[in-house]
Parts: C-alpha cells; sequence; structure tokens
C-alpha cells in the first residue's frame, strides 16, 4: 500500500496567514475558529499534478470576497463597486498562492493548474479526499481552506 | 524608467503597480508573455520586467527565454515573481535568464531589496 503525503493543519495555516498578511494587511488577522455554517458566496481551487497530487480550495462569502477584491486592487469602499470579474481574478490570486506555497511543502516536482473560480462552489474530483481543513474568520466572517490528495487506490 | 508587468492576474498586477510606482517606475502592463513580448516588438522596451510563472496563452519562462534569444533586449532586467517555489523551478529560471526571483506572496520590502541589489533603485538614505 502506498502512502500518501498530506500537509499539516498548522502549516496550511501558516501559507494561509501569510497569504493573508502580505496582500490584506495585519489589522484584520485571520482568526482560527470551529466549523460551522459557511454560505459560500466565491471559491476557487487549483490542483497539482506531479509527484503530489492534489487540489487545493478557498471557499467565502460574497462580502468577503468583495472586500478582497477591494484591498488587493485598493479600491475606494465610497466610490468604487467591484465587478464579478475583478472578484473572480482576486480570488483566484488568492487560491494560487495559497496552493503554490502548500505545493512547496510536498513531495515534487509537481505542477500547478491555473485558478478555477466559481460564484458558489467550484466542483471537485471525485477522486480525492480531504486532507486538511483550516476553517478561519477574518474581518468576523468565516472561510474554508481546505487540500484533498489524490490517493493512488482511487485512481 | 519602465517596468512592464507580467500577470495574468489584474489584482496581482494592480499590487505590483503600486509597488514599483512608489520606487519610481513607470509601468506598462500585459496579461500574459505574449502580450508582453507585443510590447516589446513594438519598440517598447522597459528596464525591469517583473514575471508571473503560470500564466494562460504564454507562461513566464518561455517569455524569458524568448527574450533571451534576442540580442537587442539583452539590458532588460528579469525578475520572476511567483508562486512557484520548487528549487528546480527557480535553477531553471535563473538558468534561462532571470535575474532574480521572488516568491509570492511578498511584501513591498522584499520587491524594493531586489530591486536595490540588482542596481534598479537607490537605497534610500537615513534621515
Amino acid at each position: 500500500m502506498s502512502t500518501v503525503v498530506e500537509p499539516s493543519l498548522t502549516d496550511v495555516q501558516m501559507v494561509v496567514e501569510e497569504v493573508w498578511t502580505s496582500f490584506l494587511g495585519a489589522e484584520d488577522p485571520l482568526l482560527p475558529m470551529a466549523p460551522g455554517t459557511l454560505e459560500v458566496g466565491w471559491s476557487a481551487a487549483v490542483t497539482v499534478s506531479g509527484e503530489w497530487q492534489g487540489a487545493v480550495s478557498v471557499e467565502l462569502p460574497r462580502s468577503m470576497a468583495e472586500e478582497i477584491t477591494r484591498r488587493m486592487l485598493d479600491l475606494d469602499d465610497e466610490v468604487e463597486e467591484v465587478g464579478d470579474d475583478d472578484v473572480a481574478d482576486a480570488v483566484g490570486e488568492l487560491v494560487n498562492m495559497i496552493g503554490g506555497n502548500v505545493k512547496s511543502l510536498m513531495p515534487g516536482p509537481s505542477a500547478l493548474s491555473l485558478p478555477v473560480v466559481a460564484a458558489g462552489r467550484v466542483a471537485r474530483a471525485s477522486d480525492v479526499v480531504e486532507a486538511c481543513r483550516l476553517d478561519a474568520s477574518w474581518a468576523g466572517a468565516p472561510l474554508l481552506v481546505s487540500v484533498h490528495v489524490r490517493h493512488p487506490e482511487m485512481g | 524608467m519602465y517596468a512592464l508587468i507580467i500577470d495574468d492576474s489584474r489584482a496581482m498586477r494592480s499590487i505590483l503597480r503600486r509597488i514599483v510606482t512608489d520606487l519610481g517606475f513607470e509601468t506598462l502592463e500585459a496579461g500574459d508573455g505574449q502580450e508582453a513580448l507585443d510590447h516589446l516588438e513594438a519598440g517598447r522596451i522597459p528596464t525591469l520586467c517583473l514575471i508571473d510563472w503560470n500564466m494562460p496563452v504564454m507562461d513566464g519562462y518561455t517569455f524569458i527565454t524568448r527574450v533571451r534569444a534576442n540580442p537587442e533586449w539583452r539590458d532588460i532586467t528579469l525578475m520572476m515573481v511567483t508562486t512557484e517555489s520548487e528549487h528546480g523551478q527557480i535553477v531553471r529560471a535563473l538558468a534561462a535568464g532571470a535575474h532574480e526571483y521572488v516568491i509570492k506572496p511578498f511584501t513591498p520590502d522584499a520587491i524594493a531589496d531586489k530591486l536595490e541589489m540588482l542596481g534598479l533603485v537607490a537605497k534610500p538614505v537615513p534621515a
């Protein structure tokens, strides 16, 4: 039976916190929280293929996705509206950075896909299982980052 | 002094644009390597290119090999700014002709430090 390497929750949390702090500022820290109900407004995923095979996804409420977009694009809250294209772009870049850094913790070489983004929940391959999930809150709202791995026995 | 920011994410281009503008650059932008090559072929030659690796149409690694294949563009400083952080990929990019490599996420200071090492920005004089 082959061994499948999985990232630890601590590692994933460290990666997510670094991305959050670097691009969204340290004023609103990302806080771990117990799993709860999350009304998914936007989600995004990247897949990793190669020596390690898996997927990293982020699920967010719509208001958080829009606030992240505002901060990344440096938009004025009062004046400028964020469009869905901008939100998809920002959420996609977020999962790209998280996924790329999770990939770097796993055995390589491997390749990172371009992000897939959805208004709602992105579809997930049927041959993966959840290896790690980080439930957190940011600016008072919940979000979920999860890592799924592909088990050879399922392929 | 122009910086050409090459990234398929508008949000990332916006973040990089603010950083390098603060460092004294004017900016051009491209959403993929081919669009960036179009700028160069049109005579818009930057001092610096900030290059993502994973992009549709033409990735950053291919862009670097294309730039380095043209002697007329040899003075352009190429800096990868990417989530790709495997050692083998960093070595590959540097061997292809990238001068520097920054892994996302980064801070503005990390970009400034690299550009200072490359001699493209001056170190601020302490007050």
